[in-house]
């Protein structure tokens, strides 16, 4: 199957920084200078406080999986079928959608600690993650 | 009454977008009443054309309402997902007793199968991890709930094959063949932990239904069924909430909307469970009480839900059997179940019922309460 088909939503302006961070190699999460309250997705205003005082720090990229599907479909010809998507609860705080990537989908479970690992994909490079074994993850 | 009021400078603001000066304008409008981002707990917008929400669609009452050559007192579409048709008879029983309008014609309408669009696109930035349509969101809700509560699919099964068996008794049903717990175990995985048979039907059709004062209704020609109590709770904060795939916004309006209409959850002979997935009415059964959190697997056991079940859930089989109605055939259920034109299938001297519908990304709920 060819790697072509619809082209995927593009960044918006508000999480385009974001995605530059990642080609650097860096996870990103949004900061509140007001309340310190850490967020992602990116937005224009703080969701705790509305403070549009914001600022970007850089994530450990330690977390665990919260919950995880297994896409036996294919939906798009650039993302084969089977894949693991899976909200991953960052060591900080932000919990985002990504894949578990680097073991079979039959080996992924709810809690396991996993790693960010940048891979590119098309024009962008992607935050996924690995198991990371237990040294070092969230408590 | 207006407390606050609020705006941002107006002309050309780029980089700027729509997004940036929403926060703005909110900020100040809460600021300008004396009052916190906490405080708010209801959420109107209007979204100017720019932001592509009405790209290549006209709004629906103004396409709908010339084709039908309406030119009413009061207009209206609701963008909740399958929250939408319960939120929209909900909205005509506001307007009606407000006095702004008399008659509120509701629609919904969709055909899918014969004007197909693209389902597949997960939205903004989660689309590229691949995470595409309602089936993988509600496949990670039904994971979490396997891992927290030890909830089968089995359990998942059960709600498929009651839907079936409720379809069976109903005429106007789209699939009424029953189905076997083999059957569903065997079923294709789309996208795990939810097979085939866990997702709803895909439908072409549409409903209505009208809303009136009771001083007209009491004069027309069917039996009027009232509407005793209604309520919305909504999740926007998603992933950031830690309950997002745990809890639906159910658990916070479903205890309000009984307690407006005076009911308990003991108190329904008949629930219209909005049905997009297994997983959802499992989720609902928590949510609205008839059992407790994490108790909805072993509830569902032995046919508790299926005909002649002790609690009646979607009699006329549901979006997973009877035909995807967007939750308009949920509300019309309950009208025929407390009219007593429900037929093989009427529960025996229905007097309440309780209709939900649950939308978007996990995100919008809906609930009516309605009774003779």
């Amino acid at each position: 199957m060819s790697a072509t088909g619809p082209a995927l939503p593009p960044p918006d302006a508000l999480t385009a920084p974001f995605w530059e961070e990642c080609r650097r190699g860096v996870l990103a999460i949004a900061a509140c200078a007001d309340c310190g309250h850490r967020f992602l997705p990116p937005g224009p205003c703080c969701p705790r406080c509305w403070s549009r005082r914001l600022a970007v720090q850089e994530a450990c990229g330690r977390g665990r999986v919260e919950t995880f599907a297994v896409y036996r479909r294919t939906y798009h010809p650039a993302l084969p079928a089977p894949y693991v998507v899976a909200l991953i609860a960052l060591d900080e705080g932000p919990r985002l959608i990504s894949n578990v990537v680097g073991c079979a989908a039959a080996e992924v479970a709810v809690g396991m600690p996993v790693a960010v690992r940048f891979e590119k994909a098309g024009d962008r490079v992607l935050p996924r993650f690995a198991p990371a074994g237990d040294q070092g993850g969230a408590s | 009454m207006i407390a606050g009021v609020g705006h941002t400078a107006f002309g050309r603001l780029a980089p700027r977008t729509a997004w940036h000066l929403e926060a703005e304008a909110a900020a100040a409008a809460v600021a300008d009443a004396g009052l916190r981002p906490a405080d708010v707990d209801g959420l109107l917008t209007d979204p100017g054309p720019a932001q592509g929400i009405l790209d290549g669609i006209t709004p629906h009452f103004l396409r709908l309402g010339a084709q039908l050559g309406l030119d009413p007192d009061y207009v209206g579409s609701e963008i909740l997902g399958g929250a939408g048709s319960v939120a929209v008879v909900g909205r005509a029983a506001l307007a009606v007793e407000a006095g702004l309008c008399d008659v509120c014609l509701c629609v919904y309408g969709d055909s899918p199968l014969a004007t197909p669009r693209s389902f597949e696109y997960g939205r903004g930035d989660e689309a590229v991890f691949g995470f595409f349509g309602a089936v993988g969101l509600h496949a990670l809700a039904a994971r979490r709930h396997m891992h927290r509560y030890g909830t089968r699919p089995e359990h998942l099964g059960e709600v498929a094959i009651a839907a079936r068996a409720h379809a069976a008794r109903t005429p106007h049903a789209e699939k009424r063949r029953p189905l076997t717990m083999a059957e569903y175990l065997a079923s294709e995985p789309v996208v795990e932990p939810l097979r085939k048979l866990d997702c709803c039907l895909v439908s072409d059709g549409a409903a209505a239904v009208v809303v009136t004062t009771e001083e007209r209704a009491r004069d027309l020609r069917a039996r009027p069924v009232r509407i005793l109590g209604q309520g919305q709770a909504h999740s926007l904060s998603t992933y950031a909430s830690p309950e997002h795939f745990e809890r639906l916004p159910a658990a916070r309006c479903g205890p309000k909307t009984l307690a407006r209409a005076g009911l308990g959850p003991g108190d329904l002979d008949v629930v219209l469970l909005y049905d997009c997935f297994t997983i959802v009415v499992l989720l609902q059964l928590e949510d609205y009480g008839f059992c407790a959190a994490g108790e909805s697997g072993p509830f569902v056991a032995g046919g508790r839900i299926a005909p002649g079940g002790s609690l009646c859930v979607n009699p006329s089989g549901g979006l997973l059997a009877e035909g995807y109605g967007g939750g308009m055939l949920h509300v019309i259920e309950a009208v025929r179940q407390l009219r007593g034109e429900a037929g093989e299938r009427q529960k025996a001297d229905a007097a309440t019922a309780l209709v939900s519908g649950h939308g978007l990304g996990m995100n919008t709920h809906a609930t009516l309460v309605l009774g003779r």
